[in-house]
């Protein structure tokens, strides 16, 4: 039984490194990538062994609804493989990145925790265990954001505190009417009893938890704790949180609940429609007018955000592939980009675009790997994003959604603009350099690479055969909540 | 499969890949085998196609590339200019960029192929996209301060047209949903708003490419901003054959069009010309210059393939090889200028013409070619265009006459000022006087006037010989696979009388000449002294006069504040709505809590 061990060995990788790291942080390192690959390949395992049936895990051998269960399906695998995959390549990155700002094994404790909160909340089946893991994930995400030690990163994970615990406490407010209701806590019994519930109680439900899940998510109007957090931080840590944190804390936990529990009522899926337009439209349009390049990056998560939540509001299967190949896509170019603006800010020592210039001659991985990410962010073929941006604007117009489908093509010609100002003046620039003197180290030219190589061989994924294998049993598990009640009820 | 289709994609993208290890010279060498070997391939297909044996390439069993005749003459002109511009390239290019030159110059050529064959959706919105992307990188290889600002400027327009690209195809599947991802053969009735959704944004995505008012205004930029050969290569060539065969396919089998559209189609061909073709005149930069101009051709493209006569589509036709002819010739002249002059400035130019002459022969050619000058090829395009379209008219209703007449008036109008305009700039640069710091100039080198003087050629060959060369042979074939009928000349026009009535005009003035030469040689004088260099009139001013006159002035105004460009507006309306956003991000904590506490309220009273 492999699941218990999504949970078992970063937590156990957390405890190890504080237990045998002294004042150097090598043991750190080595535990906390040998963590990752561990879970990477597990993941894979766990991937391959639920394509036809998910394994449900009871804690102490009790029977549901009387144990907290841990759930392992094929979503839950597809999001176990993106976090260490993502975490991976942080991992290389900090390696001197960190470096730079301490030599601790703090900073790979708590990141062992963010990835245990992680996959405890995508694995667990039920609704208070996966508030738990989400706080195990914010406390230490909230202490990552501040790992610099500025006054600004301090006020960033401040604000991000105070937001992330109001959100908390709607979800906190969410579970306990949840409870009221039905009696249970564990996600598919909740699912097989709501259908009986008053509609107007269940419905008051849901926005309570799409008010607590959207501002992890970073839905507008949920979202301004994103732009300080993300851009404060570390820059492996930016790519954690953009690439996987908002994923796993908030899209993949409203996919579970909306799709899974609620079963998608109509008027949730136009709420997702509204505020998915909105998050791309609003988010480009404030993107295009930054400066700090972290802080553009952040507010292009939020943009990025909405194409997954708008394709989630159609809610047709081709839109629920189009959303999640978005979610696995923009983990991989925005953790590059933000890989990307973390070395340029190490060599110039700014992150403001005026202040930098030509940077190709003295960061030629750098330069070459922005441009890929630009191009896959933007929705320009061959890259993935390319691939999963086209898919949601077809299943829009099959579904009928034209203003949607529009509302994307706009935001991705937005999109373009703001990554060309980037690349304008982040990389492009007038600004001559013939020298620096941080050049990045092997493991971050190695991170930025492997991600690079990612943007363009993950759209393999969209071939036939390739995304039946891959996604297909991912979609089915998403759009088929009687199916998920059947997998872990047994029934 | 591996056929002569997958060839002229896979060999030059394979050979763009292997340049990215191997030293400049190999790349050199290595590329220009590749430019003869399609050229040879794209002979192979033109047998095959002459046999009616048409080669398809399948994959995941679906249909994904294939050729026609259109299709053809769009790769058989491809080929040909890949070949005579990389002639050029080959000792033109800057040393600092030949690397990246010599990698990126193979890859277009097999992505726009790849374009041009592609008859699936899928296929096409990849080469296409991944040509613009070349376009960008490309773009990013000049020297100026502005080059940066300019492939953004670029990129933003072409590539934010390649997401309308998709949206276009995709209401196109949702409307022939039988037809699944197929393309070309489609015949969809232009009725209903989703087909004119499907319409105008394939519409935009060609126009873009292609440079067409009002998505022109990257074009001039990027004429001035990259090297030569990139321009030459793209703006001028590639990037007008892939933006025009977008649009003949788009009238000619996927959407069946009205005649309001038809007449839509042709105004925004006249109004391109006409309005490129006044900013032309005023031009102080070479590049600038012709890239007006680029855009005021492809009017007449636009009005062409727009009308709905098989003279004007096919004349429309005939002017975008025209155009790839002359305009890239004339790029390339000014390019040979500006290496050896180190300025396409026209004020810092003038004289060239005796120091440079194998240079200067071949842009007199394109010039009197892009002026509509009889016998060369311009003039036959035009001339067919301007048939084409009083055919078209003659069958409307008066309303509609005038409207198409007025189209009619402001493309023969276009032509006049393209005269004025080219005779500015042959003058400005090679006649005068030599200037001093000239003296010393020499002509340019073998490669690059070989390469000008081939495409000089094929200017004149092209409206000598037009019916029986490129018509014959490569256009008609396209309209009679289209089940049209040909063309039905309305007037007359032979380019041999025309050239006898030139050669005896010409004897006839040698002989008053000879009879009547009487010539003192002298200095110049000013005012009774010696006509400084420094005094000497560029022939820049020539068309103050106009720029100056009311009620063009205004127009002039508006452009020079980016009035009329695309780029401008939609730069300046998404900075209004960012600063507005702006406004609501101001940092404050409590602001951002009261957000959420109202997003909420809002949730709950909206699900109530």
């Amino acid at each position: 039984m492999i699941v218990p061990y999504f949970i078992i060995i970063p937590l156990l990788a957390a405890f190890l490194i504080t237990l045998i790291s002294s004042d150097d942080d090598r043991w750190a390192i080595v535990i906390s990538i040998l963590a990752v690959i561990i879970l990477g390949i597990l993941s894979v395992i766990g991937f391959i062994s639920v394509s036809k049936e998910a394994i449900v895990y009871s804690m102490g051998g009790w029977k549901i609804p009387y144990t907290v269960c841990l759930v392992l399906d094929p979503f839950s695998s597809f999001m176990l493989f993106i976090i260490p995959l993502i975490g991976l390549a942080a991992l290389l990155y900090s390696i001197s990145y960190i470096r730079h700002l301490s030599k601790s094994w703090k900073y790979y404790a708590l990141f062992m925790l963010l990835i245990t909160g992680m996959n405890g909340v995508v694995i667990t089946g039920d609704l208070f265990n996966l508030f738990i893991f989400m706080e195990v994930a914010l406390f230490a995400a909230y202490s990552l954001v501040a790992y610099g030690g500025k006054a600004e990163e301090f006020e960033a994970s401040f604000k991000y505190a105070v937001m992330g615990s109001i959100s908390s406490s709607l979800i906190l407010i969410g579970i306990g009417l949840t409870y009221s209701i039905t009696s249970t806590l564990t996600l598919a019994k909740i699912a097989e009893v709501l259908p009986g519930q008053n509609p107007v109680v269940v419905n008051w439900i849901g926005a309570i938890f799409l008010a607590g899940f959207g501002l992890k998510a970073a839905i507008m109007p949920f979202h301004a704790w994103l732009p300080d957090a993300h851009s404060s931080a570390p820059a492996p840590i930016s790519s954690m949180l953009s690439g996987v944190l908002i994923k796993a804390l908030g899209i993949y936990v409203l996919i579970r609940l909306f799709y899974n529990v609620f079963g998608l009522p109509k008027i949730f899926s136009d709420i997702f429609l509204v505020l998915g337009g909105i998050s791309i439209i609003c988010a480009s349009l404030l993107a295009i007018s930054q400066w700090d390049f972290k802080r553009l990056l952040a507010y292009s998560s939020i943009s990025q955000i909405g194409f997954i939540l708008l394709a989630l509001g159609i809610g047709t299967r081709m839109a629920v592939f189009g959303a999640i190949f978005h979610i696995l896509n923009h983990a991989i170019f925005k953790s590059l980009l933000f890989f990307n603006a973390g070395t340029v800010e190490m060599a110039l020592g700014t992150r403001d675009l005026r202040k930098m210039g030509k940077l190709g001659k003295v960061l030629p991985i750098t330069s070459t790997t922005s441009m890929i990410a630009t191009l896959s962010v933007s929705g320009l073929p061959p890259f993935n994003g390319f691939f999963s941006k086209m898919i949601i604007i077809i299943a829009a117009i099959q579904a009928g959604f034209f203003q949607s489908a529009i509302v994307a093509v706009i935001g991705s010609v937005l999109t373009l603009g703001y990554f060309l100002k980037v690349q304008r003046h982040g990389f492009h620039g007038e600004k001559e350099f013939n020298e620096i003197t941080n050049v990045p180290s092997t493991g971050m030219r190695t991170a930025m690479i492997i991600l690079a190589i990612l943007c363009v061989c993950s759209s393999v994924l969209i071939i036939p055969g390739i995304k039946d294998v891959v996604f297909d049993p991912v979609i089915d598990t998403i759009i088929n909540k009687t199916e998920y009640i059947q997998l872990v009820l047994g029934r | 499969m591996v056929n002569n289709l997958t060839l002229l994609i896979g060999i030059p993208i394979l050979i763009g890949i292997i340049n990215i290890i191997l030293p400049s010279m190999l790349k050199k060498i290595l590329n220009m085998v590749l430019v003869l070997y399609l050229l040879f391939v794209t002979s192979q297909i033109y047998i095959n196609l002459s046999g009616d044996i048409v080669p398809n390439v399948m994959l995941f069993d679906t249909l994904i590339l294939s050729i026609d005749k259109l299709s053809f003459l769009m790769i058989a002109f491809i080929q040909l200019l890949s070949l005579i511009i990389f002639v050029f390239a080959y000792s033109g290019v800057n040393e600092k960029i030949m690397s990246k030159f010599m990698i990126l110059y193979p890859l277009t050529i097999g992505f726009s192929n790849g374009a041009i064959l592609s008859v699936n959706s899928w296929s096409l919105l990849i080469f296409w996209g991944l040509s613009g992307i070349m376009l960008y990188l490309f773009g990013l290889l000049g020297n100026t301060k502005d080059t940066s600002a300019t492939a953004k400027k670029t990129f933003i327009i072409v590539g934010g047209s390649d997401v309308l690209l998709i949206l276009g195809l995709v209401f196109l599947r949702f409307l022939e949903y039988s037809n699944g991802w197929q393309l070309w053969d489609i015949k969809v009735n232009l009725e209903g708003e989703i087909a004119y959704i499907a319409f105008i944004s394939l519409l935009i995505a060609s126009f873009a490419k292609a440079g067409v008012f009002p998505f022109h205004t990257w074009l001039p930029d990027y004429s001035k901003d990259t090297p030569v050969e990139s321009v030459a290569f793209l703006p001028a060539s590639i990037d007008k054959l892939l933006g025009i065969y977008l649009l003949a396919r788009l009238v000619l089998s996927v959407f069946v069009i009205n005649i309001t559209v038809h007449l839509v189609l042709m105004s925004i061909g006249a109004f391109t010309i006409i309005i490129a073709v006044m900013m032309a005149l005023i031009q102080h930069n070479g590049r600038r210059l012709l890239g007006y101009h680029a855009v005021s051709q492809v009017g007449y493209m636009v009005l062409g393939i727009g009308t709905a006569s098989v003279l004007a589509f096919a004349g429309g036709l005939f002017h975008l090889i025209n155009n790839t002819l002359y305009k890239t010739g004339l790029f390339l002249s000014l390019g040979s200028v500006e290496k050896q002059t180190g300025t396409n400035d026209l004020d810092e130019l003038g004289g060239l013409g005796n120091k440079m002459f194998l240079t200067f022969l071949p842009a007199l050619i394109a010039a009197l070619s892009i002026s509509g000058i009889p016998p060369f090829n311009g003039f036959f395009s035009k001339w067919m265009i301007y048939q084409g379209v009083l055919d078209f008219a003659k069958d409307l209703t008066p309303g509609y006459q005038i409207w198409a007449l007025v189209c009619l008036i402001l493309a023969i109008f276009g032509s006049a000022l393209t005269l004025a305009s080219f005779l500015k700039f042959l003058h400005t640069i090679f006649l005068g006087r030599t200037l001093k710091k000239f003296e010393k100039i020499q002509e340019s080198p073998v490669m690059q006037w070989v390469a000008t003087s081939v495409l000089a050629l094929l200017c004149v060959i092209f409206g000598i010989f037009a019916v029986k060369i490129p018509l014959e042979k490569l256009i008609y074939p396209v309209l009679i696979e289209n089940g049209m009928s040909l063309p039905i000349w309305i007037g007359t026009y032979s380019p041999i009388m025309m050239i006898s009535l030139f050669g005896l005009i010409f004897i006839l003035g040698y002989a008053i000449y000879i009879m009547t030469k009487s010539i003192r040689y002298d200095d110049i004088y000013l005012g009774g002294m010696d006509a400084l260099e420094k005094y000497r009139i560029t022939g820049t001013g020539w068309y103050n006069e106009i720029k100056n006159m009311s009620p063009l002035k205004g127009f002039y105004s508006a452009a020079e504040i980016k009035l009329f460009d695309i780029y401008s507006w939609l730069k300046g309306i998404s900075v209004v709505f960012a600063k507005i956003l702006s406004l609501l991000h101001l940092g404050q904590l409590q602001f951002y809590s009261l957000w959420i506490v109202v997003g909420t309220l809002i949730l709950l009273w909206v699900i109530k």
